[in-house]
């Protein structure tokens, strides 16, 4: 597999690393400590055309790769880790099951703003009582004729507070279990539909993450998205690629960790040395560096995969499952090294432990990552 | 030099500012025996210019320079020099002098050098030197052309002591200035800066960079500012944030500053920065990066929070006022 | 409108760029080429100006082929074509024979557009040489008005009326068109290139101007065109290494300062 950017697509990441350079990074603590949502970025990655990136220009979007996309995401996340699940949830959650399984008409109405920019997107699946198991969905679609009735709540929602677009699953046959869920599409402002509280978190605290209350709220009928129960597939696709972007915002973390570490190391003196110039650091930061190289050839493979529509399920879910314990170890470990000021809140590394913290979490655990792998091991190997 | 030296003085309010009358002392290192005229459109600045140690002054009279007009005033300077045939004019670095130069070089036909901060004879003619590359790099150039034209830095030369009531030579001219030369009018003059600010003339300046944090903790830098009678200076990020006006930024595109004493505050020490405030005599850092490139030019750096520093260095100082 | 954005292609100015002794030349390995600050505020200005009221923007430098990426960056944030004036000769001109060759190409990009420019916008002064002549020169050889410091540019009766920044805020100036200004910077920053322009500008041709196209005159360019001449190069003087203190538990914050404070004292600077 190769994975060589082509000039053009290098040209439009190096652009955006200098804008991030410039723009993302430098706010990328006051966005922590103050938990306030990346607005400005949001608003500027639209307009630049990151917020659409590897959709057709039909659509609205920039017409780039896929892999330009995830290169794109680690990248952001190498300055902000907020910023970059803003990103990823927008285009891998929202607007990516609206290209496959939307109608024309959905794809003219939600994907273009979607993919311009101009709006921005959420995706809502988990429950209080159904977060790993889909299943156990509560939120009810009923079919009222010329329109579908929504009840219920969804928690965990990343960008709940500023979506205007949301992607929503409900259950439409209760006793079909995963095969009775369908999705559907539901915009901001809908009556009935209202966004709720805040989540204050231990990390990515910029993002803002909330609740979905559906109180008897209608929604035209041509709203649903993909087939009338057939939800479930679009959740477990949507989260295969969505799962993609985080591992890139996991490897963008860990390696922005590294990066400052050796530069701190570098001028740090103690025993009258620079504290790089000791070998336990230089051969952790090398062990480290290594596990994160690893990382990045497991996201890059999972992302061609998808590129080519090939089987990728299990791809992604390896390149989430190494990648966000890589920057969970790897942050912990260069703050080890950094010592007393890498714990104070003066430097970056404790949001970056905290930040890479999620990656283990959200859009599946690490251990749903294990239950992929080895469900994907147990069917491909006879016994 | 055989010929004589214009030296434009710029002023507000009948009074030259401060680096005009530098340029005398400047052009008197490279005059070689020839005259320093004072060049102004204001009778008291040429007074004042000449107890500075210009040997005569023009005094430029006419309707068309009440206002300031740059057109009008280059145009009535080269009639001067048309007249008076110097070797070189030479004007203040200020936005006026650095717009002026060039203005009048065109019109004169003649090489220009702006922001010099040297100059030395050499054969009969001046080098300049001219900082390039944001400061890092001095650049000695030479004007080929008869007349040589530029603006000089401000602290760049000290001005002579004066002598009070000193006699020379006051010709006035009155001149008028063709329609055709004037390509522009002044419409307007619009104030937003109230506050009179005088970063280049301060004795002491007390810079506050992003460092401090917030534009209250900025403030604070006012109360040791206000132990030496010294003017508050800012960074770029600082002017941006609105912490306060453009007028007391500091650095390249702000003002280039030369004080006796200079404390930076939470300045990390941009190029931008440290080429406006390399010429200061003594320097004092307050910085939490040890790394930051504002040490390399302090005299006295502290690895520090600004913040905390601040108060401890106030009570210190006050113990010695 | 017609609009010509002269730009100038300059090292990186946020590296700190030193003199090789070796060479006796600035140190530019490794320091990225960029467009000077000043003319991306200029680009952006004229950009801005157009979107408000109709034209087009046209970008030129000129340099040597390495500035076509100068041009090209112009072209994904606001300019819609591009030339270089490229030419042996030109080498080592002074701001008066650059002037000369602006001027000259001013009129030959007039003709190759069919229309003639009704402004023309340049950076104040360029972060390597900080001259800031190019601009009042170049009006001059053209005959027309000339501002500097220019941070506003708003149609007006028979022209434009500009700001010009000052100490203590802006003048209102009119310029009738057409009319040169150098901008200082605005208070708002450069756009970024968004994918879509940064892509069309990859592919965009940009033209070569050379000094045969132009008709320049062999003597009024390069350095027998020019009316200053660097002498040579050096490092500034050198400050006098000063003392940085790092607090330690021996010695906290408080006693670095009450010792920092004595410094200052003994150096009689309180």
């Amino acid at each position: 597999m190769n994975f060589h950017f082509s000039e053009e697509e290098q040209d439009i990441l190096d652009a955006l690393r200098d804008y991030c350079e410039k723009e993302v990074g430098p706010k990328a603590a006051e966005i922590d400590e103050e938990e306030k949502f990346p607005e400005e970025a949001r608003k500027q990655l639209g307009e630049m055309g990151y917020m659409g990136i590897y959709f057709p220009e039909e659509y609205g979007g920039a017409g780039l790769t896929y892999l330009t996309y995830i290169a794109a995401c680690e990248t952001i996340a190498e300055y902000c880790a907020t910023t970059s699940v803003v990103l990823s949830a927008h285009e891998s959650l929202c607007a990516w099951p609206i290209y496959k399984y939307g109608t024309e008409e959905q794809k003219q109405k939600y994907l273009v703003p979607l993919a311009s920019g101009e709006k921005l997107g959420a995706f809502g699946l988990t429950e209080p009582g159904a977060g790993t198991d889909a299943a156990m969905q509560k939120t009810t679609a009923t079919d009222d004729g010329d329109h579908w009735t929504l009840n219920g709540s969804k928690i965990f929602i990343t960008n709940a507070h500023y979506a205007d677009i949301f992607v929503i699953f409900a259950m439409t046959e209760k006793e079909k279990g995963n095969h009775g869920i369908s999705a559907f599409i539901v915009e901001k402002g809908t009556p009935g539909f209202s966004v709720s509280g805040h989540e204050k978190k231990m990390g990515i605290r910029g993002s803002s993450t909330s609740e979905l209350i559906f109180d008897d709220c209608k929604i035209p009928k041509e709203n649903l998205l993909g087939e009338y129960n057939k939800g479930f597939k679009v959740a477990m696709t949507t989260l295969d690629g969505g799962r993609i972007g985080i591992a890139a915002q996991a490897v963008g973390i860990a390696q922005r960790a590294i990066i400052d570490t050796v530069k701190y190391d570098k001028q740090r003196i103690q025993f009258g040395k620079p504290i790089w110039k000791f070998q336990n650091t230089q051969f952790q930061l090398a062990d480290m560096q290594t596990k994160v190289d690893a990382a990045r050839l497991l996201l890059y493979r999972a992302a061609q995969a998808k590129q080519d529509g090939e089987p990728h399920s299990h791809l992604a879910a390896m390149a989430k499952l190494f990648a966000a314990e890589t920057a969970s170890d790897v942050t912990r470990r260069c703050l080890q090294l950094i010592g007393g000021f890498g714990y104070t809140r003066d430097y970056p590394f404790e949001r970056y432990m905290r930040d890479a913290k999620i990656t283990e979490i959200y859009e599946g655990t690490s251990e749903v990552q294990r239950m992929v792998i080895s469900g994907w091991l147990g069917n491909t190997i006879e016994a | 030099m055989a010929k004589d030296i214009l030296v434009v003085i710029e002023g507000a309010d009948g009074a030259p500012a401060g680096v005009s009358l530098e340029n005398i002392n400047a052009a008197k290192t490279v005059a070689d025996g020839a005259k320093v005229i004072a060049v102004s459109t204001c009778e008291n600045c040429a007074k004042t210019a000449i107890e500075y140690g210009a040997d005569c002054a023009y005094v430029i009279e006419g309707p068309q320079f009440e206002t300031y007009n740059a057109d009008v005033l280059a145009d009535a300077v080269a009639q001067i020099a048309a007249e008076a045939d110097p070797a070189a004019i030479l004007t203040a670095a200020t936005p006026k002098g650095k717009d002026l130069v060039p203005r009048l070089a065109a019109k004169l036909g003649a090489g220009s050098v702006n922001d010099a901060t040297g100059l030395e004879l050499d054969g009969d003619k001046i080098k300049f030197s001219v900082p390039v590359y944001g400061g890092g790099i001095i650049s000695d150039v030479e004007i080929e052309s008869p007349v040589q034209v530029a603006s000089i830095r401000s602290g760049a030369f000290a001005k002579a002591d004066p002598e009070t009531g000193k006699a020379g030579e006051i010709v006035k001219k009155a001149i008028t200035v063709a329609d055709d030369a004037v390509k522009f009018q002044v419409k307007d003059a619009v104030n937003e800066i109230t506050e009179s600010v005088n970063l280049e003339e301060a004795d002491v300046i007390v810079t506050g960079g992003r460092g401090m944090g917030s534009k209250e903790n900025y403030m604070k830098l006012q109360e040791l500012a206000d132990l030496f009678g010294g003017v508050l200076g800012c960074s770029r990020p600082v002017y941006e944030e609105g912490w306060i006006s453009r007028a007391h930024q500091v650095g390249q595109s702000g003002k280039i500053v030369a004080p006796n004493l200079y404390f930076a505050f939470g300045v990390s020490g941009a190029i931008q920065h440290i080429a406006g405030m390399v010429g200061s005599k003594y320097i004092v850092a307050v910085n939490k990066d040890e790394e930051a490139p504002i040490f390399d030019v302090a005299d006295i750096g502290i690895v520090g929070n600004a913040n905390e520093v601040l108060p401890l260095m106030i009570e210190e100082i006050k113990k010695f006022k | 409108m017609e609009i010509l954005v002269l730009i100038k292609q300059v090292p990186d100015d946020s590296v700190d760029i030193k003199l090789d002794p070796a060479t006796g030349a600035p140190k530019l390995d490794g320091v990225t080429p960029v467009t000077n600050a000043f003319d991306t505020y200029a680009l952006e200005m004229a950009a801005r100006y157009k979107e408000a009221n109709g034209g087009t923007v046209t970008v030129a430098t000129i340099g040597d082929d390495a500035a076509v990426s100068s041009i090209k960056e112009c072209l994904a944030v606001g300019a819609d074509k591009g030339f270089l004036i490229k030419d042996d000769s030109f080498a080592d001109s002074d701001p008066t024979a650059k002037a000369y060759i602006l001027s000259k190409a001013v009129a030959k990009l007039e003709e190759i557009n069919g229309a003639k420019f009704d402004i023309v916008f340049c950076g104040r002064e360029a972060t390597d040489v900080a001259n800031g002549a190019v601009a009042v020169k170049l009006a001059a050889d053209l005959c027309v008005g000339v501002m500097t410091d220019v941070i506003a540019v708003d149609p007006a009766d028979g022209g434009v009326d500009v700001q010009q920044q000052t100490d203590t805020g802006y003048n209102v100036i009119g310029l009738a068109t057409p009319c040169v200004v150098a901008v200082q910077k605005p208070d708002y920053d450069p756009r970024y290139p968004t994918i879509k322009n940064k892509m069309k500008a990859r592919k965009a041709q940009v033209p070569v101007i050379t000094a045969a196209d132009l008709g320049t005159e062999a003597d009024k360019v390069g350095a027998a065109g020019s009316l200053t001449k660097v002498l040579g190069l050096h490092e500034p003087p050198k400050r006098e290494a000063g003392i940085k203190i790092v607090p330690t538990k021996e010695e906290p914050i408080a006693a670095v300062v009450t010792r920092a404070v004595g410094m200052m004292a003994e150096a009689k600077v309180l």
